[in-house]
């Protein structure tokens, strides 16, 4: 197993991917009980972003460059995603001020 | 033109007048209806006339209208003595009788107007293509299409419920005919594998129109098969000449306007079973069961029919059952193979009754549509000519010498008492003759009733005016014939000229013994009786001198107000089980069942989707905790998968 030298002292990979846990469950957490949303979309941000720091890992832990690849992958679909999810929360916003995303529950069935 | 297409011009001409009239009539002025009604029926009356002049015979087939295997049906016209000699009928009083019309039905509004010159037209299309056919399909298409226009103009007045539960019995009664009809068509197709007359009765051995003058020779003895058909075809012919015991839609149809009376139940279409008969008779004369049954049948309902005419109190009824009784002669004479007597009778019939119909709704006219005699009295006044006309019709129906009645009557009883070696014959006879009898009774009731004594205290009207030009016209037309006409053929005294008989030999086959022979003195009496009998309703009617009959036998006047239960048996034996059996179908099998399915289907997506819809709750949170739940979920079933 290969660790990472950082300032002299050595990491273990498992701190890398205890982030990544950590991160992801903030963000889903975030997504689960925050309102505002904006935040929920950087909440999904930070949720994407701990899956790659998570693609990274592995890459460099197996020396196989495709998890970086697949990371860069990620976040352009993720430029996408914001894109088009702020797009939509703007043109919302244009309609009427939403404070809280329970607002938006017109397609109730 | 050649005689095909003077055939064919004769057949198609009343439709065009009814495809103009159903096209434009309306909508031009009455003027255009009142000439284009008429006139077609008159100018195919011409063609009819120039077809009996000319001489005309032939089988023409125009086209071939189905061919597929061993079936070949052609549109072929068959013009021969018998079809010209109905054609003359059905043109001939049926122009008089639609001209009567321009007048009665002057009260129409301008659309009603025009459909009833149309309905009529298209009967008179329908009436020539069933005598004209040359084959049992076209025969089926007029036979259906006459239903068909009797029922609308039966129904013609669909205001009134009466007319239109009428219309819908007329036509009913006359389905159950046509699909008997049908039926002996088809055995007689499966049998001999064409459906051209000519092709059918070639196979049965006899002769044909223009072939040969005489019988040939039969080859065919009778069959099974063959009396099979013979009493298929006789329930058409049944039902649509309101024979026992499919007779009860006819004085019904008694609710259509007066001229339709006139044209369509009393002197043309109801007398197409007679017809029907007349040109089966190669197929009667084999079938020995099926012939002695048309016989019986017209002899009881002669005899059935005229009881119940004696205590009817609607004019047009009691019309409408001699109308019977007389077409019953007529069943009785082709039942007995007395063909030119029957046709005879039917030609006498078409001038008197149609004569007896317009008089009447002239009186039904001036009497502001009141058809109840016993609401009439006085008239012979106050209407002279229409009341001799009506008289010279009554005498005409009666039989009285000379007026055209007596030689066609007593040509039919002459020939069934002359009738060598029949005891079938002779026992028709009997019925036929004690008919005469109540003939004579009835119609000296429905004479002295309307016309005779004073005027009745209900009467609505107190003056009424004589008819119009129009209207009285045509009844003199036939007033005249009824005189003439039996001079035409004087068989039944026994000199004289036989012109019927002699012209419908070449169709129907000669004379087949001499009807009328040796009897004259028999007719004589039965006349005398008869019109003794129509003297003794003055006393009755009138004078009241002598007690009602009815008096001294209120059970047999009940039975016959009744007319002996045919509508209640029919109703409790037919109509009410199938009422049953439709409000069980509809209450216990639709409702419940079929219904319930499709309600049923209905309703569970209904509810599904209701409560599918429960999980949208439309919270942004609630879709994310599922799929977060979701997620780990997965990821657990991996783990342990992965784990063992």
């Amino acid at each position: 197993m290969s660790s990472m030298t950082i300032g002299g002292s050595q990491l273990d990979a498992s701190w890398f991917l205890i982030l990544g846990a950590i991160l992801f469950t903030i963000g889903a957490a975030g997504v689960l009980v925050r309102r505002n949303p904006l935040v929920i979309l950087i909440c999904i941000e930070l949720m994407l972003n701990a899956v790659n720091l998570t693609l990274i890992v592995f890459s460099r832990q197996l020396q196989n460059i495709e998890g970086q690849l697949f990371a860069l992958m990620s976040m352009t679909v993720a430029a996408a995603e914001a894109v088009v999810g702020l797009a939509i929360l703007v043109d919302i916003f244009h309609v009427r001020d939403v404070e809280d995303i329970d607002e938006l529950s017109e397609l109730k069935g | 033109m050649s005689t095909s297409q003077l055939a064919l011009a004769v057949l198609l001409l009343p439709a065009a007048g009814a495809i103009l009239l159903a096209g434009r009539g309306w909508r031009l002025p009455r003027l255009f209806t009142q000439i284009v009604g008429p006139g077609v029926v008159w100018a195919s009356f011409a063609g009819t006339l120039a077809l009996f002049f000319s001489k005309a015979s032939g089988d023409f087939t125009y086209w071939t209208w189905i061919k597929s295997g061993s079936l070949e049906v052609p549109f072929n016209l068959l013009v021969d003595n018998l079809s010209i000699f109905m054609c003359l009928v059905i043109t001939g009083v049926g122009g008089l009788i639609v001209t009567y019309s321009v007048g009665y039905m002057e009260h129409e509004d301008g659309p009603s107007y025009a459909r009833f010159f149309t309905y009529m037209d298209v009967f008179i299309f329908s009436m020539l293509l069933l005598v004209l056919a040359g084959n049992f399909v076209f025969l089926i298409v007029g036979w259906a299409m006459v239903g068909l226009s009797s029922y609308l103009l039966i129904g013609f007045w669909y205001q009134r419920r009466s007319a239109v539960l009428a219309a819908r019995k007329a036509f009913v009664m006359n389905v159950i005919g046509d699909v008997g009809m049908i039926l002996g068509a088809f055995v007689l197709f499966v049998t001999y594998h064409t459906v051209t007359y000519a092709g059918v009765f070639a196979q049965l051995g006899v002769y044909l129109p223009g072939q040969a003058n005489d019988l040939v020779l039969r080859s065919h003895v009778d069959s099974p098969t063959l009396e099979l058909a013979a009493f298929l075809l006789l329930v058409g012919a049944v039902a649509k000449s309101a024979q026992l015991p499919l007779h009860t839609w006819l004085p019904d149809a008694m609710e259509g306007p007066t001229p339709v009376s006139a044209l369509i139940h009393a002197a043309t279409m109801v007398t197409a079973g007679v017809y029907l008969v007349g040109r089966m008779h190669p197929i009667y004369d084999l079938a020995s069961y099926a012939h002695g049954a048309v016989a019986i049948i017209g002899a009881a309902t002669a005899l059935v029919a005229a009881t119940i005419a004696i205590v009817q109190t609607d004019i047009k009824r009691v019309l409408a059952y001699s109308t019977m009784s007389q077409i019953g002669y007529m069943f009785l004479a082709v039942g007995i193979g007395a063909y030119t007597a029957g046709f005879f009778h039917l030609l006498a019939h078409a001038f008197f009754k149609a004569l007896l119909f317009m008089a009447a709704g002239n009186v039904i006219h001036g009497m502001h549509d009141e058809q109840d005699m016993r609401k009439f009295g006085g008239l012979f006044r106050q209407l002279p000519r229409t009341s001799w006309s009506f008289l010279i019709g009554s005498l005409a129906l009666v039989g009285v010498i000379p007026l055209v009645g007596f030689f066609s009557k007593e040509q039919i009883l002459g020939a069934a008492l002359s009738k060598p070696d029949d005891t079938l014959a002779l026992a028709v006879w009997v019925v036929g003759a004690v008919t005469a009898l109540i003939t004579g009774f009835y119609t000296g009731r429905m004479w002295w009733m309307a016309f005779g004594g004073k005027p009745s205290p209900e009467r609505a009207v107190e003056h009424p005016h004589e008819a119009r030009l129009v209207m009285l016209v045509p009844v003199l037309i036939l007033a005249a014939l009824s005189v003439v006409g039996g001079f035409i053929q004087m068989r039944a005294l026994g000199i004289g000229p036989s012109a019927v008989s002699d012209f419908l030999a070449s169709a129907v086959g000669p004379v087949r013994w001499e009807e009328g022979g040796g009897v004259v003195m028999v007719g004589l009496v039965t006349m005398v009786l008869a019109a003794l009998l129509f003297l003794a309703a003055y006393r009755v009617y009138v004078v009241r001198s002598w007690k009602t009959w009815s008096a001294n036998f209120p059970w047999a006047q009940r039975l016959l107000e009744r007319k002996y239960y045919f509508d209640e048996i029919y109703d409790a034996a037919f109509v009410r089980p199938m009422d049953a059996i439709a409000g069980f179908g509809m209450r216990d099998i639709e409702e419940p069942i079929l219904d319930g399915a499709v309600v049923g289907t209905g309703h569970a997506a209904v509810a599904g989707a209701t409560s599918l819809s429960l999980t949208q709750s439309g919270y942004f949170r609630n879709y994310v905790l599922v799929f977060v739940g979701g997620a780990i979920v997965a990821a657990v079933l991996v783990l342990i998968r992965s784990g063992s």
